[in-house]
């Protein structure tokens, strides 16, 4: 899955998916899941004004649906 | 004043020792080659512990032992230090975090550091960062995360992930700096060992530790995902340190000391 986050102002705004393999229901299924459960995260964490999120190990797998991929995103350039 | 404004703030994120390790810096000289270059440091010396201790690969010195713990006496001087420190988990956990009986990734059970080696090895490469005058870090390593900043400056503001729903936060610590580390068994299932009974640890979902130094608050939160639901009062016995813990059926309690929001009663995880 690939998602776009926009950032304006280094702040998040928005988050969606990029990239929504078709053809393969599994993948659409958890789409339909993770995205907007990242969006939640991501808006969430904005108006919380978190700077990054302690949680139990993100694996290397995982990370692109979590919540600090979303922080990181917004300040990496 | 909003001085956060006023600060550039740059992230580098880097996948090493089978995390994603992301390096927040905040100050005048982000975008500086020279501050670049002390980050590439950072993760270059996470690699080469990772080489070295990576119970993944067999070629790397634990994964040349297969699982028996290295001789202190002839051990090379970075792997004696963990293998001293590891003994001192165990004692200072009351035996509840004991590297010695851990399952392997190739089967069976041997000695696996892995679990001390993380915050061991980020509060060590972060060193790369700490005669940057001016400038603020939050390093997150797989979600236990080591900060600073610098005279002056706001805190950083630490989300506690809910563990039974990711998309939601337990709690948001204001830290100017040491460490917040959480482990628990969301993320992978249970993952944790119960030492005394030889299987997995599950009637905690997670717990997190707020205290000075990353290498103990990673250990602490893993002995008391262990040890499980009275991990608490144990947690309040620790100098230094405050803990905050859901059980299986998500409740949540804190030490009295919790730097959070989360009042010391007991509280469900919504």
């Amino acid at each position: 899955m690939q998602v776009r986050i926009t950032v304006s102002g280094g702040k998040i705004t928005d988050v969606t998916a990029l990239q929504v393999p078709d053809g393969n229901r599994r993948d659409q299924e958890i789409n339909d899941y993770a995205v907007p459960i990242l969006r939640q995260q991501a808006l969430a964490a904005q108006s919380a004004q978190i700077d990054t999120v302690s949680g139990a190990t993100v694996t290397s797998d995982g990370y692109r649906e979590s919540l600090q991929s979303a922080i990181d995103a917004a300040h990496l350039k | 004043m909003n001085l956060t404004a006023e600060l550039d703030r740059r992230a580098w994120v880097v996948q090493v020792m089978g995390l994603p390790v992301s390096v927040h810096l905040r100050g005048p000289r982000v975008r500086t080659d020279p501050v670049a270059e002390r980050v590439e440091r950072v993760f270059a010396e996470l690699r080469e512990i990772d080489a070295v201790f990576s119970t993944y690969r067999p070629e790397s010195v634990l994964g040349r032992l297969g699982g028996r713990r290295p001789d202190p006496a002839t051990a090379e001087p970075l792997v004696r230090e963990v293998v001293e420190l590891c003994e001192l988990a165990r004692l200072r956990t009351d035996g509840w975090f004991d590297a010695d009986r851990l399952p392997l990734p190739t089967g069976g059970t041997g000695f696996d550091p892995s679990g001390l080696v993380k915050g061991w090895a980020v509060e060590r490469a972060a060193r790369w960062l700490a005669d940057l005058p001016d400038h603020d870090l939050c390093l997150n390593a797989g979600g236990d995360v080591l900060l600073w900043t610098a005279p002056g400056r706001p805190a950083w503001r630490v989300g506690v992930e809910n563990p039974g729903r990711p998309e939601r936060l337990l709690d948001v610590l204001e830290r100017e700096r040491g460490a917040v580390a959480t482990s628990g068994t969301s993320r992978r299932g249970a993952h944790i060992v119960d030492p005394h009974a030889g299987r997995p640890a599950e009637a905690v979902r997670s717990v997190t530790v707020v205290g000075p130094d990353l290498l103990w608050a990673d250990v602490y939160a893993t002995a008391a995902v262990a040890r499980g639901a009275d991990a608490l009062d144990w947690l309040a016995t620790l100098d230094g340190y405050a803990g905050l813990l859901v059980d299986a059926a998500g409740r949540l309690r804190a030490t009295p000391n919790w730097p959070g929001t989360r009042p010391a009663a007991q509280t469900r995880a919504g």
